[in-house]
């Protein structure tokens, strides 16, 4: 996937964005409130909060963090409340992938409720899935692209063999 | 409607003791006594650690925690200026993963002056529980 560079934004030399490490916490965040929203209330403005939050995903996954709307937002809160430098920069590429399984996930609830309603059980479960991990990040910074790295490697090296 | 509201409460508490037993073991240092060699060293480029202890570091190229043991590493060379500890990606070195069943990066093996393993840990140790198993090492029977 090829990102085009964004003014103000920090990339490394090889021209890979370079991300402040809150900023994917600060998003999971929100998308823990929108998702946890959508499973109490459900019906039509259930759906649209998914729907709204895969868009969400799709932004970041296929245009890059550069563009994402809540990495942006955090940018303008990081400015306001005046919350300084990174205590650590990240390569987008494990949080990206992150938005990626996002997308996919919260997609299959999206198709689910296309299909089947918004009382699609198999949507709600997609829902839970999604704001479990999504909260995990919030509230600890697991790194889960970092513990599938290895999975990821092995998989190739047999696919190579 | 409260039914859904304690299911989601239910979500966000369970991932909560998830994350804080995940981050309780993360990088706590498990101790070998020093029977199992970490072959291929030579693979890695961690040779001559003649007379001093050294480590290597398995990682990935876009491992946010990987840049934390690096930065923890080279602090404790600034303590014990003869430690000598080597990176490699473990997508590179897979042979070395398998044969220590090395399941996540970054994963740290602490070696005594002859290769040997004295302890490992997955995620970020601590520097001071580094330090410990380096002063240990003279405790190991060189015969073992």
């Amino acid at each position: 996937m090829t990102t085009t560079t964004r003014p103000g934004l920090a990339y490394d030399d090889a021209g890979n964005l370079l991300i402040d490490v809150r900023g994917p916490r600060f998003g999971a965040a929100i998308t823990t409130l929108v998702l946890a929203t959508a499973l109490v209330i459900q019906g039509p403005v259930g759906v649209a909060l998914v729907a709204f939050q895969t868009v969400m995903f799709a932004i970041s996954t296929f245009a890059g963090l550069a563009w994402s709307p809540y990495g942006s937002l955090f940018r303008v809160v990081k400015r306001h409340l005046d919350l300084g430098p990174p205590p650590e920069t990240e390569l987008e590429g494990p949080p990206r992938f992150a938005q990626l399984c996002g997308f996919v996930v919260a997609g299959i609830g999206v198709v689910a409720f296309a299909l089947g309603g918004a009382d699609a059980v198999v949507g709600w479960v997609a829902v839970g899935i999604v704001l479990a991990l999504s909260s995990l990040l919030a509230l600890t910074g697991i790194c889960v692209g970092c513990e599938l790295y290895l999975v990821g490697a092995r998989l190739r090296a047999r696919g190579a063999a | 409607m409260l039914l859904r509201l304690l299911l989601v409460a239910a979500i966000v508490v369970t991932m909560a003791l998830v994350g804080a037993w995940w981050q309780r073991r993360d990088g706590q240092v498990v101790s070998s006594d020093g029977r199992f060699r970490a072959d291929h060293l030579d693979a890695v480029g961690l040779v001559g650690l003649d007379g001093v202890g050294g480590a290597l570091l398995l990682g990935s190229p876009t491992c946010a925690p990987c840049v934390t043991v690096k930065q923890i590493l080279t602090e404790v060379v600034d303590e014990r200026p003869d430690f000598r500890w080597v990176y490699a990606d473990a997508a590179d070195h897979l042979d070395i993963a398998d044969a220590h069943h090395v399941m996540r990066v970054p994963t740290l093996f602490v070696l005594d002056h002859g290769g040997r393993i004295l302890a490992r840990t997955s995620g970020v140790p601590a520097k001071r529980d580094l330090l410990r198993v380096l002063d240990r090492e003279g405790e190991l029977d060189p015969a073992a």
